[in-house]
C-alpha cells in the first residue's frame, strides 16, 4: 500500500481539463518530484491532494483510505502538510505562533478543548524544537512579514512539519532563492525525507529536482508523459520536447 | 421604517427621569453611563463577528431585539425574575444566531450580509405585527431588578451591568488566548492557509457568530430592564447602522475599538441637539468616510491618531 | 382570477427583476454586495419625479430618472468601490451600507419625510377582458420591462461590448489579456444596472402614487434575496428569481390569504431555495 495513490484523476475547470487522467502512486521516505512546464497543472494536482476544490473525477486515497471528499482542514488533520507556491504565512503573526497556529490542529476538533490557552511550557518547547530544526531560531519572535524570502519558506515547512505529516507536499520551495539559500534548503528536505516522511516536490529547478528525487512525474498540458528516475527522465525525448515547446 | 431615534431616546429619558427622585444632573449622567455600557457591549459582540469571522452581520439590531424581548415576555409575562431573564436572553439570541449562522457561514460567506440584513427586517416585523409581541406598543412593565429585599437604584444598575462588560473583556482576553483565538487570528490573517493548517474556518466563524450574537442578547436583556419598557423600532435596521458605526468608527477587531467608538458616538448625540437630528445621516456619512479612507477606524494601524495612543491591534483580515 | 393574479404576479416580478439584475451585474463584476443600489433605485423615483414636476410629461421624466441613477451609479463606482477593491470585500459592503443609509437620509431631510404623489398620466388606456384588468400603470410596467430585459439580453448575446462584458464576469484578468478595457466595462455595467434601477424606481413610484425616502428599504434586502435565489451574478437566474418571488408573493397573499408579511416572501423563498440549492436556483459554486 502506498502512502499516497492517484488514480486516474482529473479535474476540468468549465471547459479546460487542467488535469487529465493522472496517475501515480508516493511512497514513505522518498522525495517524488513533479515536473512539467507552466500550466501543466502541478500545482491543480496538489490542490486536489490538499482538497482546496474536489476532481472532475479519478481516485485519491491516503494510506489507503480514500480522501476524496475531505476538506483542507481535515486532509490536514490526517496528515498531509502543504507549502504554497507564492509564501503564504501568517503575515501578521510571528514565527512562534504561524507554528503555533499548525500545532494546535490537535485541539481544533474539540470545542472544549480549544478553549485552553496555548502558550504552555511543553507545547512552547515542541513548537521550539520545530523552529530550530528548520533554522529558524534567531527569527522567533519575529513577524513573519519581516523574514526575508527563504526564511518565509522555512517557515512555511515548519508549519506543515507542526501538523506531524506523513506526506509534505512542497509547491516550489526554491523559487526566488540565491544559490547557498536554496541548497541550504534543499538539506532541509532531505532530512525532513529522512524521518520517514514522504515528499511530493513541484520544482522548476533541473539541478534540485535530480538532485533530490529519486523518482520524478513528467506532466505536460494535464497529462503524465513520463514517469521514471532522474536519469530516464534526463534522456526521455517527450520531456525534452514538452520543455523545449513545439516551434521547431 | 422608522428612524426616530432621536424621539424615543429624549422619550426613554424623561420617562426615567420622572420615575425616579435622584437630582436631574446625576440621573441624567447615570441614564448616559448605563446606555454607553449597553452599546458598548453591542459594539464589542459585533465585533466578534467581523473582527474574528471577518463577517458582516448587518442585523446586530435583532439579536439584540430578541434578547430584549426575550428577557421582557419572560419577567412580564411569566414573571421570571431578572437573574434569569437576563441569562435567558442571551441563550435565546444565541440559539437563533446558531439557526442562521451555521447554514449560512458553510455556504459562502455573502449569504451572512443578506440573511442578516433579511433577518432584522423580519424580527422587526415579527415584533411589530403580531400581538403576542405587544405590536407596536411593545412590552411595558419591566422593572429594574431586585436584592437585598429591594428594587436597584440606578448606579447600582450600572455597577452590576459594568461588572459584567468587565467580566466579558476578560473573558475575550482569555479567548484570545487560547486556541481559539488563535484560530481566529489565523482566520483573520489568511482563510485558506489557516484551512490548510487543521483550522476548521467555517465551525469557527460560527462560534464567533453564536458568541457575538449572544452578548448582544445580553445587552438586550439589560436594555430591557433599564428601559422599562422596549418598542420594536429600536431593534430594526437603522439600529443595526449604529452599532456598525460604532465598531467601524473605533476599529473593527481591535479590542478597544469598538468601546471607544460606543463612547464617542454614544455620548456625542447626546450632548449636541443637532447631532441627534441628523445622527441617522452622521452615521452614514461616518461609514462611508471611513471605511473609504481609513478602514482601520480610530485604533487601527493607519489612523491618523498619533501612535502612542494605539494599543496593540489586530489588523484588518487581508491587510499586508 | 387566475389568470389576473398571474398577471400581477408577472408585472411585479418584472420590476422586481429590473432592480436585482443591477445588483447581480455588479456582484459579478466586482464581487461587491451593492447595497446601495436600493438607494439608487429610490434616487431615480425622485429625479423622475422632480423632472416630471418641472417638465410635465412623463416619458421624459422616465428618462431623466434612469440618466439620474445612471450617473449617480457611476459615480459610486468610480469614486467609492473602485479604489477600495484591493482591499477585503466586507470594506465596500459597509461603504455601500453606509451610502444606502445616507441617501435614505438625505432624501428625508431634501424632499421632506412624507410620501410625495406621481401621478403621471401616461397616455395608454386600461385593458379589460372580461373580469380580467390591466391598468395603465401594469401596462406600462409589462411594456416598459419586457423592452428594457430585451435589450439587455440583445446587448450581452449579440453583440460584442457583450461578449466582453460576459468575459469580464467570468475572469477580468483574462479578459483583460485579450484586450478588454475592463474599467470600461465595469463602468458600462454600473450605467446600465443604476439606469435599469432608476426606471423601476419610476415604475414603482407611479404604480403606487408614492415617493417617500425609504422606499429603497424593503426592495434593498428583497433584490438581495432575489439575487441570492436566482444564484449571485446569474442574469438569467436572478431574472427568473425575480418572476417568482412575483408571483409567489401575488398568490401567497392574494389567493391563498395566508396572513403572512408580504415582503417576507422573498427572504424565505431564498432560504429554502439555499437549502436544496446551497447556489441558488441557477447558480453554480
Amino acid at each position: 500500500m502506498s502512502l499516497l495513490e492517484v488514480n486516474v484523476l482529473s479535474k476540468e475547470f468549465g471547459g479546460l481539463r487542467a488535469l487529465d487522467r493522472v496517475s501515480f502512486a508516493a511512497e514513505e521516505g522518498e522525495i517524488l518530484g513533479i515536473i512539467g512546464p507552466n500550466g501543466a497543472g502541478k500545482t491543480t494536482l496538489f490542490n486536489l491532494v490538499s482538497g482546496v476544490y474536489p476532481p472532475s473525477s479519478g481516485e485519491l486515497s491516503f494510506q489507503g483510505e480514500s480522501i476524496l471528499r475531505l476538506k483542507p482542514h481535515q486532509i490536514s488533520r490526517l496528515g498531509i502538510g502543504r507549502t504554497f507556491q507564492i509564501v503564504r504565512p501568517f503575515q501578521n503573526l510571528d514565527v512562534e505562533t504561524n507554528v503555533l497556529v499548525a500545532y494546535g490542529h490537535r485541539y481544533y476538533p474539540s470545542l472544549w478543548k480549544s478553549g485552553a490557552p496555548f502558550r504552555q511550557p511543553g507545547i512552547l518547547r515542541e513548537v521550539q524544537t520545530l523552529v530550530e530544526r528548520t533554522g529558524l531560531q534567531p527569527y522567533t519572535k519575529q513577524l513573519a512579514r519581516n523574514l526575508p524570502l527563504g526564511f518565509k519558506k522555512r517557515l512555511e515547512i515548519a508549519r506543515a512539519l507542526a501538523l506531524q505529516p506523513r506526506l509534505l507536499l512542497l509547491d516550489e520551495p526554491s523559487a526566488g532563492l540565491r544559490f547557498e539559500e536554496s541548497t541550504q534548503l534543499m538539506e532541509l528536505i532531505r532530512q525532513v525525507r529522512d524521518q520517514g516522511i514522504g515528499i511530493l516536490l513541484i520544482e522548476h529547478n533541473m539541478q534540485v529536482v535530480m538532485d533530490l528525487c529519486k523518482r520524478i512525474v513528467v506532466l505536460d498540458h494535464g497529462s503524465k508523459i513520463a514517469e521514471g528516475s532522474p536519469e530516464e527522465i534526463r534522456s526521455n525525448s517527450l520531456v525534452i520536447q514538452a520543455y523545449l515547446g513545439k516551434e521547431t | 421604517m422608522a428612524y426616530r431615534f432621536g424621539s424615543e431616546q429624549g422619550f426613554a429619558i424623561s420617562h426615567l427621569l420622572s420615575a425616579t427622585h435622584e437630582p436631574m444632573i446625576s440621573g441624567y449622567l447615570i441614564t448616559i453611563c448605563i446606555t454607553i455600557v449597553i452599546y458598548a457591549m453591542l459594539a464589542h459582540s459585533l465585533n466578534i463577528i467581523t473582527g474574528h469571522a471577518g463577517q458582516i452581520s448587518l442585523g446586530h439590531a435583532s439579536f439584540f431585539g430578541i434578547g430584549a424581548y426575550t428577557s421582557a415576555m419572560l419577567y412580564a409575562e411569566a414573571g421570571f425574575a431578572f437573574w434569569i431573564s437576563v441569562p435567558m436572553a442571551a441563550v435565546a439570541a444565541g440559539v437563533v444566531g446558531a439557526l442562521l449562522g451555521i447554514p449560512c457561514l458553510r455556504v459562502r460567506d455573502d449569504f451572512l450580509a443578506i440573511t442578516t440584513m433579511g433577518i432584522n427586517f423580519v424580527v422587526e416585523a415579527i415584533f411589530l405585527y403580531l400581538p403576542f409581541f405587544g405590536g407596536a406598543m411593545g412590552i411595558g412593565g419591566i422593572n429594574l431588578p431586585r436584592w437585598f429585599g429591594r428594587e436597584m437604584t440606578k448606579p447600582e444598575y450600572f455597577v452590576v451591568i459594568f461588572a459584567v462588560f468587565s467580566l466579558l473583556l476578560l473573558l475575550d482576553r482569555r479567548m484570545g488566548r487560547s486556541w481559539i483565538g488563535l484560530a481566529w487570528a489565523s482566520i483573520r490573517d489568511d482563510e485558506q492557509a489557516a484551512e490548510a493548517m487543521g483550522v476548521d474556518v467555517v465551525r469557527f466563524k460560527v462560534v464567533a457568530f453564536i458568541l457575538g450574537s449572544a452578548i448582544a442578547g445580553l445587552a438586550g436583556g439589560f436594555y430591557a430592564h433599564f428601559l422599562t419598557f422596549i418598542m420594536p423600532q429600536n431593534f430594526g435596521f437603522g439600529q443595526s447602522i449604529v452599532i456598525l458605526s460604532m465598531v467601524v468608527f473605533g476599529g473593527i477587531g481591535t479590542r478597544w475599538g469598538p468601546i471607544v467608538g460606543a463612547i464617542i458616538l454614544g455620548v456625542l448625540p447626546e450632548v449636541s441637539r443637532p447631532i441627534m437630528e441628523y445622527r441617522i445621516l452622521i452615521y452614514g456619512i461616518l461609514l462611508l468616510s471611513m471605511m473609504r479612507f481609513q478602514p482601520g477606524g480610530l485604533l487601527g494601524p493607519e489612523s491618523i491618531l498619533p501612535r502612542i495612543l494605539r494599543r496593540p491591534v489586530y489588523v484588518l483580515p487581508g491587510q499586508r | 382570477m387566475l389568470w389576473q393574479q398571474l398577471a400581477n404576479g408577472i408585472a411585479i416580478g418584472s420590476v422586481y427583476a429590473l432592480i436585482s439584475l443591477g445588483l447581480t451585474m455588479v456582484y459579478g463584476i466586482l464581487r461587491i454586495l451593492h447595497v446601495a443600489h436600493a438607494g439608487i433605485y429610490a434616487l431615480g423615483a425622485y429625479v423622475g419625479l422632480l423632472s416630471f414636476r418641472l417638465i410635465g410629461d412623463f416619458w421624459l421624466s422616465l428618462i431623466a430618472g434612469m440618466a439620474g441613477a445612471a450617473i449617480a451609479g457611476y459615480l459610486v463606482e468610480r469614486f467609492l468601490y473602485t479604489p477600495l477593491l484591493h482591499l477585503p470585500r466586507i470594506a465596500p459592503l459597509i461603504v455601500s451600507i453606509g451610502l444606502f443609509t445616507a441617501l435614505e437620509e438625505a432624501f428625508r431631510i431634501v424632499a421632506g419625510p412624507h410620501t410625495l404623489a406621481y401621478n403621471a398620466r401616461i397616455g395608454l388606456g386600461n385593458f379589460s377582458v372580461g373580469s380580467f384588468h390591466l391598468t395603465e400603470t401594469q401596462i406600462l410596467i409589462l411594456f416598459v420591462t419586457f423592452a428594457i430585459l430585451i435589450f439587455l439580453w440583445a446587448l450581452l448575446a449579440k453583440t460584442r461590448a457583450g461578449l466582453a462584458m460576459r468575459a469580464c464576469a467570468q475572469d477580468p484578468e483574462t479578459a483583460s489579456a485579450f484586450g478588454v478595457n475592463v474599467s470600461a466595462v465595469i463602468a458600462v455595467n454600473f450605467l446600465i444596472g443604476s439606469a435599469m434601477a432608476g426606471a423601476a424606481g419610476v415604475l414603482i413610484g407611479v404604480y403606487d402614487n408614492q415617493v417617500w425616502p425609504t422606499m429603497g428599504s424593503i426592495p434593498a434586502y428583497k433584490a438581495l434575496a432575489i439575487v441570492v435565489l436566482g444564484g449571485l451574478g446569474n442574469i438569467p437566474g436572478t431574472v427568473l428569481a425575480a418572476i417568482v418571488v412575483g408571483l409567489a408573493e401575488t398568490f401567497f397573499i392574494g389567493v391563498l390569504a395566508i396572513p403572512f408579511p408580504r415582503d417576507a416572501v422573498a427572504f424565505v423563498a431564498m432560504i429554502i431555495v439555499l437549502m436544496f440549492k446551497p447556489y441558488g436556483l441557477l447558480g453554480k459554486a
